[in-house]
């Protein structure tokens, strides 16, 4: 009896050091969504599909895995002086790409949590755009905001 | 046999649960830029003056004229295209009285001084381009047309001028 306690115990402290030699999970920030030079009242739209200045985050993990994708997404820019300008999110500004191709995308709402399988070279990108909305005495100046994706490879 | 057998079994389960239960998660972030331009600024900087006109004798004013004629002043961005549009009024009018104003003409130009400037139709509006610095200037003229009847008095309008990019 106390040999199976053993063994089951051992079996235990084993299953950690499997599951860390499956492919790890890592994502990374490769482009920034780039809104260039904004004019007061004029809405500006950033495509997912634009290759120079959508957002774009590149995904590493196990082969064949379903993802869930959620974004952390702001509301505002903020600019000089504490100056806000807001920033919105189509219900297609999302892009998920198995072959890591801007041309080739599944889109989806960024807004919403979303569920992806990795290819079986387990890469892939998500790609972002967006639009940013200056009004018409927005203040001249440099605007940023982050925005966060999190990726959880499902059990 | 048949414990090892089940023993086995238990093994397997943990090691697989053990495997399949550690969700794996992770993050990054990127940064949303953008470049606001200088907003549009409009200054009504001299209002369209008819000065003393008679019954029954039609009075124009020309756009091209630097002392009567109606002047806005632009600020903005520099070298950018804008839009401009008008709100003409049909009448001027003293109390209850009114008077027609008709023929609006308009010029835009990159230096107050009128030198090459370009002359539009206020009506149809007009698409120029803010100087390097920044800046455009924009007359506005016309004509009244008061009746030989036409009651004494002073008589206004307002003349808008809406600027966008």
């Amino acid at each position: 009896m106390k040999r199976k306690w053993w063994i089951a115990t051992l079996a235990m402290l084993l299953s950690v050091p499997l599951v860390a030699q499956a492919r790890p999970l890592t994502v990374t920030g490769v482009r920034g969504v780039t809104f260039g030079a904004v004019l007061p009242g004029v809405p500006r739209v950033v495509l997912r599909t634009d290759p120079a200045n959508s957002g774009q985050f590149d995904i590493k993990g196990p082969k064949g895995r379903s993802l869930l994708l959620s974004f952390v997404l702001p509301l505002r820019m903020t600019g000089p002086a504490g100056a806000l300008m807001p920033l919105s999110f189509g219900a297609s500004d999302a892009g998920f790409s198995q072959t890591q191709a801007i041309g080739s995308q599944v889109g989806f709402d960024p807004k919403v949590p979303f569920t992806a399988t990795l290819p079986n070279n387990g890469r892939a990108s998500v790609f972002l755009g967006a639009t940013a909305n200056a009004a018409t005495n927005q203040r001249a100046g440099s605007y940023t905001a982050t925005i966060i994706l999190n990726v959880t490879v499902l059990p | 046999m048949r414990s090892i057998t089940k023993l086995s079994l238990v093994v397997a389960a943990l090691v697989l649960t053990g495997t399949a239960l550690q969700a794996q998660t992770n993050n990054a972030s990127i940064t949303a830029t953008a470049s606001v331009q200088t907003p549009i600024n409009v200054v009504g900087a001299q209002p369209l003056n008819f000065g003393n006109v008679f019954p029954g004798v039609n009075k124009t004013v020309a756009a091209t004229d630097l002392t009567n004629g109606g002047r806005f002043d632009v600020t903005g961005q520099a070298s950018t295209p804008v839009t401009l549009s008008f709100t003409l009024p049909a009448t001027l009018s003293s109390g209850g009285n009114t008077m027609p104003i008709v023929s609006y003409t308009g010029v835009h130009a990159l230096l107050a001084t009128q030198v090459g400037g370009i002359a539009f139709s206020p009506a149809a509006g007009a698409n120029p381009t803010l100087s390097a610095t920044g800046a455009l200037f924009v007359w506005v003229g016309a004509q009244v047309q008061p009746a030989t009847n036409q009651v004494a008095g002073v008589y206004t309008a307002s003349v808008t001028m809406t600027v966008v990019y």
